[in-house]
């Protein structure tokens, strides 16, 4: 729909900015964001033939205004009348700065009052300025199915009197940490490339990327959105060497490391090394000095695993939970040996959640082969390979298996 | 996550013994739920089938695959009909039990594989 990928870029780079100026002068998020879709498409159809205009911004908010009191006019008059009360009571603040705005609108867009689905759908909406037949292709659902989700979070804003502004000082770092998240899920959503179709996802990884890029020169100061960028980086270096042209899975031991990208591994290990240190620590920056030291090992063997098991401890204080102490264990064993390792995945077999996925019994499977132990790793591949619902790692896992048979 | 939230049934026994204020019932409750799915925005695909009893079952006969009438299994429960919603799993629970406190029918409840691969490859 939208060709010419030097137009998109521009539009997409717009988009927040564009719906920002008019939610501040109009109120109403969910009509003007509507027109702001609606002025995207335009400009994407008229740029083409007709060459970008010389403020695209200014082009864009006027369309999009257009198609807003379009809209309105053709509405009822006493609708109208709740239109112009609504617009009446914005903040009556200065003009504020395109960065403020984009800023906001993030903080909008993961609120809290909405659900994770609509959170990751809104914002890659609103603030990526994607349409939502990309968004529901990215997700693999319908696009119909997007549309309602979408248009329930902006229902949702509106009903809750969500406001557009800033969050207040005190809540700042708490809702800082649901944007992060929702980035977070946005990038790991693309970088698992499943079934379905594998470049779509990528995508998402690029938007991730560049949402967080954005976000971390909007706040500078904050160490854990330059580590989440950072451990974006890291593992995305890694992305064309972790599937065979076939779809299979290689693991990270088996990855040809000529395979990955060195420009985006300097950069990633540039900013983690100028964040450590300088903000407080957190799980983000932690998960990206990981990611950094896998990266810099010249080959498997020259991983730094003591450093890496240093890190998990670390970040066990920091975010315990059974995720890291599954990965500490696979640190643990390739520091003391994998009996070590298999003794700390003992303490997760209490863990509900845990014991009721595959990752335990994958874990588990690949330290008991490395002990020399095949009959216990065979099964325990097995029982993995049951429990997931991917089905690169079921097929992973089963090979994995059989190998040991 | 996705999961496919499978109705099963005997049909044959439900058109016999079933009152029609049962039938009713039982399908103003689909039709509610899968309107709520729909506007949700949770509901990937829905379908209701045929009656088994109008199912062919296609089986290797000499090295030939060949049609035949009727079901593969010849059992009372058969699948009537089945939803894929993108939701958390607790989600998926809520709405098959809903179906169950409606119609007393069973109802099962299976992620659908294309969940990503969890960072196995990083080990």
């Amino acid at each position: 729909m939208r060709a010419d990928p030097r137009i998109e870029g521009m539009l997409r780079e717009h988009a927040p900015q564009v719906l920002a100026s008019l939610v501040r002068r109009y109120g109403q998020f969910d009509a003007c964001e509507d027109a702001v879709q609606e002025a995207l498409l335009a400009a994407a159809l008229q740029w083409a033939e007709e060459g970008v205009p010389d403020s695209p911004q200014s082009w864009l908010v006027t369309v999009a205004s257009r198609r807003l009191v379009d809209e309105w006019r053709s509405e009822s008059a006493r609708r109208r009348r709740e239109e112009t009360a609504a617009a009446l009571e914005l903040p009556g603040r200065g003009q504020p700065s395109d960065q403020d705005d984009t800023l906001t609108l993030l903080f909008l867009c993961c609120h809290p009052a909405l659900s994770v689905p609509s959170q990751l759908a809104l914002t890659l909406r609103a603030v990526g300025g994607l349409t939502t037949a990309e968004i529901a292709n990215a997700f693999l659902v319908p696009e119909a199915t997007m549309a309602q989700r979408i248009s329930r979070a902006k229902q949702r804003i509106k009903t809750a009197g969500i406001r557009f502004d800033l969050p207040p000082e005190p809540e700042r770092a708490d809702r800082l940490a649901v944007v992060l998240h929702v980035l977070y899920l946005v990038f790991n959503e693309g970088y698992t490339t499943s079934s379905g179709p594998a470049l779509h996802r990528a995508d998402l990884t690029a938007e991730a990327i560049r949402l967080t890029r954005l976000l971390h020169q909007l706040t500078p100061a904050e160490g854990e959105v330059a580590g989440l960028l950072a451990l974006m980086l890291l593992t995305d270096a890694r992305r064309t060497a972790r599937t065979n042209p076939d779809g299979s899975l290689v693991p990270l031991a088996e990855q040809r490391r000529d395979l990955w990208d060195a420009a985006q591994i300097s950069e990633g290990v540039a900013l983690i090394t100028h964040t450590l240190g300088t903000t407080p620590i957190g799980p983000y920056q932690l998960q990206a000095a990981i990611a950094a030291t896998h990266d810099e090992a010249p080959s498997a063997e020259d991983t730094d695993w003591p450093q890496i098991l240093a890190l998990y401890e670390t970040l066990e204080r920091v975010s315990p939970g059974p995720v890291v102490t599954l990965n500490r264990a696979v640190a643990l064993a390739m520091v003391n040996g994998p009996r070590a390792g298999l003794a700390l995945l003992g303490t997760l077999d209490t863990d509900d959640h845990m014991a009721r996925t595959h990752r335990l019994d994958a874990v588990r499977g690949h330290l008991f082969e490395l002990a020399g132990d095949t009959a216990a790793a065979r099964h325990c591949y097995q029982r993995a390979a049951r429990t997931t619902a991917s089905v690169p790692e079921q097929r992973y896992l089963a090979l994995r298996a059989a190998r040991l048979g | 996550m996705k999961y496919m939230i499978m109705m099963f049934g005997d049909q044959a026994t439900i058109v016999e013994v079933k009152s029609p204020e049962w039938i009713r019932n039982m399908h103003a409750l689909m039709t509610k739920i899968d309107d709520e799915l729909r506007e949700a925005g949770e509901l990937v695909e829905g379908h209701r089938l045929a009656d088994p009893s109008q199912a062919r079952t296609i089986r290797l006969r000499d090295g030939i695959p060949v049609a035949t009438d009727g079901p593969f299994a010849e059992s009372k429960e058969s699948l009537a009909g089945y939803w894929i919603v993108d939701v958390s799993e607790e989600r998926a629970i809520e709405i098959a039990s809903r179906c169950v406190a409606g119609t007393g029918e069973p109802v099962e409840v299976r992620e659908v594989m294309d969940a990503p691969p969890e960072h196995l490859s990083d080990l």
